[in-house]
C-alpha cells in the first residue's frame, strides 16, 4: 500500500500522477468537479434509443410468447431505470474506493465463476452453465469482466516501474487470465473468454507490457484464427459449426446458419433508408434472439443503413470520449478504468455487430445499451458510472 | 525501428521511469482509441455498406422469400352461355384438401385420427393418408382434389371438432358443363391450372381465364401471423363471359337426329353437322358424333370404344416382360387415340371430298359468269368424255338423265351436265370462284384447329395441255379436293344469301365479369362472290332440287326447304390392303326458307351401313336427318309453316270437342277443322270421340265418332310399319284405330316406302295414337 500513499510531485510532461492530490484513497465527493456531460449524454441517447428499438423489437415476441407486447420493454425499461440510478450514484463515489477491493473484487469473481461450474448451483440453458440466482439472475462472467479490468488497474498500478519484466509485468496476470478463461471454457462460454483476453491484452498493453509480447499474441492469434478456419472440426463441435456457418451462413440455413442468414435478411433487407421504425419482418419469430444479442439486426432493417451509421457513430464517439476521459484522467488507476471499461464497451459493440453482420463467426456478445439487459446492463452501467467518475477527478483538477 | 527508438529515448531522457509509464499510458490509450474507436468503426461500417446497400436487393429478396406465404387467388373463369343466356360451362369454387406431414409430425398429431377421418369423409385411403403423413419434410400432401362446398364444410366441422393441426382446404375452382356431352367438341374443356385445352375453352382461354390474383402475406415464423402485416393484394380479375351463337335448343334437335341418323343407318364412324344464319354467320348448333362429356374429358365415352379398350386392356394380363411393355404402349395410345378422336371437331377440323353439294357452286359460278343460262339445256346419255381423259366420266344414273334444262340438271345431280357448265366456265375462272368462295383458306371461325382443306392445285384445273378437261370436269362436280364442312356451309350461304361471303362464328359477345359487354361479334362480310340476282335464281334452283330433284326426302310440309344432297368417296380412305375402301360420306345442305334464307344445316354421316337396306346416299340418308332437324327446329326458331296448297292437308289439327253435340253440329266443328269423320252406333247425338278433344291429329284425318255406343278404351299394339307405301300404312293403322302422321315424302309414288316409325313395333299404345311414320323415297340414288 506505500506505493500507493507515496506523494509525488506533478511534472510538466505528466498529468497523469498516481494518486490524488488530497493523498490516500478518499470517499469526498464535495471535492469532486461536474461529471463529463458528453459522455453522459453519449450513454443516455444510447440508452433511449435503445429502449425504444427494445420495444420495436421485441413486441412481436412477447406478444407471441408472453401475452403483452410490452413484456420485455416494461422490463428493460426497469433495468434502465436502474442502470442509470445506478450510474449516477457510482459516478459520486471515489472510483479509487475500487483500487482498495479490487482484489476481493476479483476474488469474488473467481468464486461465483466457481460456482456457475457446479452444476446444480450453475444454472444450465442451451448447453451452457452460465447463469447463477442468488436473489437475481446473473452470468458471473459480467461481474469477472469487470473484476478484470479492476484488478488489473490495480495491479498494473502497484506494479508500475516492473512491468516490462516477465515476472511483474506477464506472469500475475497471466495466471489470472488462465484461470478465469479456463472456468469459462467450462461453462462454456466462447464469448465471455475472448472479451475477457482481449480486455486483459488491453490492459496490460496501457499498462506498459513490452510491445513484442504483443507482437507474439498477435502472432498467436493469427495462427489460431488461420487454424480454426481452415479446420474448424478442431473446436468443440458447436464451436466448430459456428465457424462453418459463418463462412458459408447460406450452406445451411435451416440449422447452424439459420441465425444468421435471419439476422443477414434482417440487415439486409434495410437497404439505406430503412423499412420504418416498427415495421421490422424479421422480429416476427424468424431472427431469434431479436431484442437481445441481435437487437442490432433489427435496427438495421428498421432504421436502414443511416440509422445503423448514426447508431455506430453514437458509439464512437462514446468510446472515443472514454478514452478521452482516460487519457484526462488525473490518476494512473482512473485512467487504467476509464481505458479498461471503455475498452470492454468497445469489444462488446464490436463484437455484437461484427457477429449479427456476419463480419465475425457468431458468438453470444450483447449489444450495450440495446439488448435486453438484466443484470448485465446494471453492471454496464455501473461500469459508465465508474468512467464518469473518473471523469469528475480531472473536470476537479481542471478548475 | 531503431530511428524510432533513439527519437523517444532522446525526448524521454531526462523523465522518470514513472513519468515515462505515464507517457506509455497516453500513447497506448491513443492506440486503443484510434483501434476501437475508429478503425473497428470503419471496419463495421464498411461490412454493413456491403450488406445493406451492395447486396441489398439479394437480401432483400431473400428476405421476402424468407417472410412472405404466397396465397393464390384464383380468378373466377368466365361463364360460357349459349345466344339465349342458358349456361352452356360454368365455373364453381370447389376446395383441395391437403395436408401437411410437417406440421402434424411437429404438433404430435394423431395420425391415425386424420387419415380415417379424412378417408370416410372423402372416400380415399387411410393407409394413403397414413403413408403421406409419414412424408414429414413435406408441408403440402393433397389428399383429395374439388370437392364441393357442403363436403368442404364438413372436412372444416371435423378439423374443429378435434382442433387439428396440419389439415386443410385451400381454395380451387371447377368447371362444370351442366349439358354434359352437348357442344362438346365446340365448348372444349378445361385442363388443370384453369387452362382451357380444346374448343372455345382454348380459343378463347386468354378471356375465360382472368388473371389469377394472389396474396402476398407476410407470415412470422412458424405460421403466426404478424401483428404488423405487411400484405400485398393483387386482385384477381374473374374471367370474361361468352355470350355465343349457340342455341341450346337446337343444338339439341341436331344433335338427337344425328344420333337417330346414327342408329337407323348404322353409319360407322360418325357424324356431324351444323346449322348457320346464312346471313350473319352465326353458328346455331355445331355437332360431332360420337361426343363426349367435358366434365368427364379423360373418359372415353363411346361404349363401343370404351369396350374395345377394355378388351385390349384385358389382353395385356395375359403378357409379360418386353410384349407387355410394348402392348401396353400401344394400349395406351390406343387410349389417346380414341380421345383425341371424340375431342376433335370435324366440322371446322376434318376436310372431306364435298361430292355434290359443291354442284351449287359450280353452277352459281357459271351463272354468275354467264357461260350458262336457264334456259340451256344439257345432254346426258349415262357418261361424257371429256378432252384429254380416255375413261368417259360415268353419271350416277348410268341410264342418263336424257336432255335437261340447267335447273333439272342441278335437281338431277348430273355429272356429266356439270362437267360440261365446269368446262365452259374454264379452269381460271373456276378456280377464282372456289377462292372466291373461300374454299382455300380458312373461314376464319373463333374455334381451333380450323383446316383449310385439300384445295387442288390451279395448275390442275388451268393446265388443258397436260391434263386436259379431265381435272376440271370432275372437279367441277366437287370430286378430287376436299373441303371442310364450314368453307362449304359458308360458300353456299353466300349463294343463297344474295352472294355475302360471311365469317362463321361462334361468339356472340363477350362480357366483363360485370356483365358488361367488351365486345359484340358483327357480321363480317367478305367478299361478295356473286350477284344478288345470281342468287335468286340460285335459290330458285336449290328449291327445285327438293321439290323436284334428288332431295325430295328433306321436303316438310308447310316449308319451303331448299338443298343439295352429296355422296363422297372417302378417297384418302385405304384399307389395310392398300385398296381403296368404298366408305362413303353422304351429306346434305338444307336452306330453309328458301324465298328469305335465313338457316343453313349440313348433315354428314360417316360411313353408313350397307345392311339397311336403303341405298347408301345423301337423297336418303342425310336428306331425312336435315329434314328432322329443321322439323324439329324452325317452328321452334319462329319459322311460320305456311300451309298453302298441297300442303294444307298435311297441317297437323286440333280434335274439337264434339261430344254431347248433335251429329250434324259435329259434322260442321269437324269440317271446320280440316277432319273427316266416321260413326260407330246409331244415336244421333254423339256420346263420345276417338281422339279425346284437344288432340293434335294430322288435318284431313278421321275422328271417330261413338253415338250410344261405348267409346272403347283399350290399348292397340302397333304393328311393324317399314318397307311399306303410304297408303298401306294409313290403311293398316285406320283399321287399328291409330293415325299416320307422314314425315318425309308425301309423294305417293311406288318408290316412296316407310324407313321409320316413331313408336317401335310392338309397343302397346292406347286408340287414338298418332303414329309418325318417315317415308322416303328409295329411287333417288344419286
Amino acid at each position: 500500500m506505500s506505493v500507493f500513499s507515496k506523494a509525488k510531485k506533478r511534472s510538466a510532461m505528466s498529468r497523469l500522477p498516481d494518486e490524488p492530490q488530497s493523498g490516500g484513497p478518499q470517499v469526498i465527493i464535495s471535492e469532486r468537479g461536474l461529471i463529463d456531460l458528453p459522455f453522459l449524454i453519449l450513454t443516455l441517447l444510447l440508452l433511449l434509443i435503445g429502449m425504444v428499438m427494445m420495444f420495436s423489437a421485441s413486441y412481436a415476441r412477447a406478444y407471441m410468447e408472453e401475452g403483452t407486447s410490452s413484456y420485455y420493454f416494461v422490463r428493460h425499461a426497469g433495468f434502465v431505470l436502474g442502470g442509470i440510478a445506478i450510474m449516477v450514484v457510482v459516478s459520486m463515489v471515489n472510483h479509487e474506493i475500487l483500487r482498495l477491493f479490487s482484489f476481493w473484487i476479483m476474488a469474488l469473481a473467481v468464486v461465483l465463476l466457481i460456482m456457475v461450474a457446479i452444476p446444480g448451483i450453475g444454472i444450465k440453458e442451451g448447453g451452457a452453465r452460465r447463469w447463477l440466482y442468488l436473489g437475481v439472475g446473473f452470468q458471473p462472467s459480467e461481474i469477472a469482466k469487470a473484476a478484470v479490468v479492476i484488478y488489473f488497474a490495480a495491479l498494473i498500478v502497484k506494479f508500475k516501474g516492473k512491468m516490462a519484466t516477465f515476472r511483474y509485468g506477464i506472469l500475475p496476470f497471466a495466471c489470472i487470465l488462465g484461470v478465469v478463461s479456463i472456468l469459462l471454457l467450462l461453462e462454456p462460454h466462447l464469448s465471455g473468454t475472448v472479451i475477457i483476453l482481449c480486455t486483459g491484452a488491453a490492459m496490460l498493453w496501457l499498462g506498459g507490457v513490452q510491445k513484442r509480447w504483443f507482437a507474439l499474441l498477435v502472432g498467436l492469434v493469427g495462427l489460431v484464427v488461420y487454424l480454426v478456419i481452415k479446420y474448424p472440426d478442431l473446436l468443440a463441435e458447436y464451436a466448430g459449426a459456428r465457424i462453418t456457418a459463418w463462412l458459408d451462413p447460406f450452406s445451411d440455413p435451416g440449422d447452424t446458419g439459420y441465425q444468421i442468414t435471419q439476422s443477414l435478411y434482417a440487415i439486409g433487407s434495410g437497404g439505406l433508408p430503412g423499412l420504418g421504425l416498427g415495421k421490422s419482418r424479421q422480429k416476427y419469430l424468424y431472427l431469434p434472439e431479436e431484442h437481445n444479442d441481435y437487437i442490432f439486426s433489427i435496427i438495421c432493417e428498421e432504421l436502414g443503413f443511416i440509422g445503423a451509421m448514426v447508431i455506430l457513430l453514437l458509439f464512437a464517439l462514446l468510446i472515443i470520449r472514454g478514452y478521452w476521459i482516460a487519457m484526462r484522467a488525473t490518476d494512473r488507476f482512473g485512467a487504467l478504468l476509464a481505458a479498461g471499461f471503455t475498452t470492454l464497451l468497445a469489444l462488446q459493440v464490436f463484437f455484437n455487430i461484427g457477429v449479427v453482420t456476419n463480419f465475425l463467426p457468431a458468438t453470444g456478445i450483447s449489444l450495450p445499451f440495446f439488448s435486453y439487459g438484466g443484470t448485465a446492463l446494471l453492471i454496464q452501467m455501473a461500469e459508465m458510472g465508474v468512467i464518469l467518475s473518473v471523469s469528475r477527478q480531472n473536470k476537479a483538477k481542471l478548475k | 525501428m531503431s530511428i524510432f527508438r533513439k527519437r523517444k529515448q532522446t525526448t524521454t531522457a531526462n523523465l522518470t521511469s514513472d513519468q515515462q509509464a505515464n507517457v506509455t499510458v497516453l500513447r497506448r490509450c491513443l492506440v486503443l482509441m484510434g483501434l476501437l474507436g475508429v478503425v473497428a468503426f470503419v471496419v463495421l461500417a464498411m461490412q454493413l455498406y456491403q450488406v445493406m446497400i451492395v447486396d441489398h436487393d439479394m437480401y432483400e429478396r431473400m428476405a421476402i422469400n424468407n417472410q412472405t406465404r404466397s396465397t393464390p387467388v384464383s380468378a373466377s373463369r368466365g361463364t360460357i352461355y349459349d345466344r339465349n343466356m342458358n349456361v352452356l360451362a360454368i365455373s364453381a369454387s370447389v376446395n383441395n384438401v391437403f395436408i401437411s406431414p410437417n406440421e402434424i409430425a411437429q404438433k404430435e398429431q394423431d395420425i391415425d385420427l386424420i387419415a380415417n377421418g379424412l378417408a370416410q369423409l372423402l372416400d380415399v385411403d387411410a393407409d394413403n393418408i397414413r403413408e403421406m403423413a409419414q412424408d414429414t419434410s413435406m408441408y403440402y400432401k393433397v389428399v383429395k382434389r374439388q370437392i364441393d362446398e357442403s363436403l368442404s364444410e364438413q372436412v372444416r366441422d371435423f378439423i374443429n371438432t378435434y382442433e387439428l393441426s396440419g389439415v386443410y382446404l385451400e381454395p380451387d375452382t371447377k368447371r362444370y358443363y351442366p349439358s354434359s356431352t352437348l357442344a362438346a367438341q365446340v365448348l372444349g374443356f378445361v385442363g388443370s391450372e384453369n387452362r382451357g385445352l380444346e374448343g372455345l375453352e382454348a380459343k378463347y382461354d386468354a378471356n375465360l381465364q382472368g388473371n389469377a390474383g394472389k396474396i402476398v402475406t407476410t407470415r412470422g415464423n412458424s405460421g403466426s401471423e404478424m401483428l404488423y402485416r405487411f400484405e400485398t393484394y393483387y386482385e384477381a380479375s374473374d374471367g370474361d363471359s361468352l355470350v355465343t351463337t349457340l342455341d341450346s335448343t337446337v343444338q339439341y334437335f341436331l344433335e338427337k337426329n344425328l344420333e337417330q341418323a346414327v342408329e337407323q343407318y348404322d353409319v360407322q364412324n360418325g357424324a356431324f353437322g351444323l346449322v348457320m344464319d346464312v346471313n350473319t354467320g352465326a353458328v346455331l348448333a355445331m355437332a360431332n358424333l360420337s361426343s363426349y362429356d367435358p366434365n368427364h374429358y379423360g373418359e372415353v365415352y363411346d361404349e363401343e370404344v370404351k369396350q374395345a379398350l377394355a378388351e385390349e386392356r384385358a389382353q395385356l394380363e395375359s403378357l409379360s416382360g418386353e410384349a407387355y411393355d410394348a402392348a401396353y404402349q400401344d394400349y395406351l395410345q390406343s387410349v389417346n387415340n380414341a380421345l383425341f378422336a371424340q375431342w376433335r371437331n370435324s366440322c371446322v377440323s376434318d376436310a372431306y371430298e364435298p361430292g355434290s353439294t359443291f354442284k351449287i357452286i359450280t353452277m352459281a359460278a357459271a351463272l354468275e359468269e354467264g357461260v350458262i343460262s336457264l334456259n340451256d339445256t344439257f345432254h346426258c346419255n349415262g357418261n361424257i368424255k371429256v378432252f384429254g381423259r380416255n375413261q368417259p366420266i360415268s353419271c350416277w344414273k348410268t341410264a342418263g338423265h336424257g336432255t335437261q334444262t340447267t335447273a333439272e340438271a342441278l335437281g338431277n345431280s348430273c355429272n356429266p351436265a356439270l362437267a360440261t357448265i365446269g368446262i365452259a366456265l374454264g379452269g381460271e375462272k373456276f378456280y377464282d370462284y372456289i377462292q372466291a368462295f373461300g374454299l382455300t383458306s380458312t373461314t376464319g371461325i373463333d374455334l381451333p384447329g380450323e383446316s383449310s382443306g385439300v384445295m387442288l392445285d390451279e395448275s390442275y384445273l388451268t393446265e388443258y395441255d397436260i391434263y386436259g378437261y379431265s381435272s376440271l370436269a370432275v372437279a367441277a362436280f366437287g370430286q378430287t379436293f376436299e373441303i371442310t364442312p364450314i368453307q362449304l356451309v359458308r360458300a353456299i350461304s353466300a349463294v343463297v344469301n344474295g352472294g355475302y361471303l360471311v365469317e362463321p362464328y361462334v361468339v356472340a359477345e363477350i362480357l366483363d365479369s360485370n356483365g358488361q359487354v367488351v365486345s359484340a361479334h358483327e357480321t363480317k362480310v367478305t367478299n361478295q362472290v356473286i350477284s344478288e340476282q345470281t342468287s335468286d335464281i340460285m335459290r330458285e334452283l336449290i328449291l327445285g332440287v327438293v321439290e323436284n330433284g334428288t332431295a325430295k326426302n328433306a321436303k316438310i310440309a308447310g316449308y319451303s326447304i331448299g338443298g343439295k344432297t352429296g355422296t363422297s368417296e372417302k378417297v384418302s380412305e385405304v384399307d389395310e390392303f392398300g385398296v381403296m375402301t368404298e366408305d362413303k360420306i353422304v351429306s346434305f345442305v338444307g336452306i330453309c326458307p328458301m324465298d328469305d334464307p335465313q338457316y343453313i344445316c349440313l348433315v354428314a354421316l360417316d360411313t353408313p351401313s350397307r345392311e339397311t337396306g336403303l341405298y347408301i346416299s345423301g337423297g336418303q340418308m342425310a336428306a331425312p336427318t336435315v329434314r328432322n332437324v329443321f322439323a324439329d327446329i324452325l317452328p321452334y326458331l319462329g319459322v311460320e309453316p305456311d300451309y298453302s296448297g298441297e300442303d294444307a292437308n298435311a297441317m297437323d289439327v286440333q280434335v274439337p270437342y264434339v261430344t254431347d253435340q248433335s251429329l250434324m253440329e259435329a259434322e260442321t266443328l269437324l269440317a271446320q277443322a280440316n277432319l273427316s269423320y266416321t260413326v260407330v252406333g246409331y244415336g244421333d247425338t254423339v256420346t263420345g270421340q276417338i281422339p279425346t278433344a284437344g288432340a293434335t291429329i294430322p288435318g284431313g284425318s278421321a275422328v271417330v265418332l261413338y253415338c250410344d255406343a261405348e267409346v272403347p278404351y283399350d290399348y292397340v299394339t302397333v304393328p311393324s310399319l317399314t318397307g311399306l307405301s303410304s297408303v298401306e300404312v294409313n290403311n293398316l293403322l285406320t283399321n287399328l284405330g291409330l293415325y299416320l302422321k307422314i314425315i318425309g315424302n308425301t309423294d305417293t309414288s311406288y318408290s316412296v316406302i316407310s324407313t321409320h316409325q316413331s313408336v317401335e313395333a310392338g309397343t302397346s299404345v292406347e286408340r287414338g295414337t298418332v303414329i309418325e311414320v318417315e317415308f322416303t323415297d328409295t329411287s333417288l340414288m344419286e
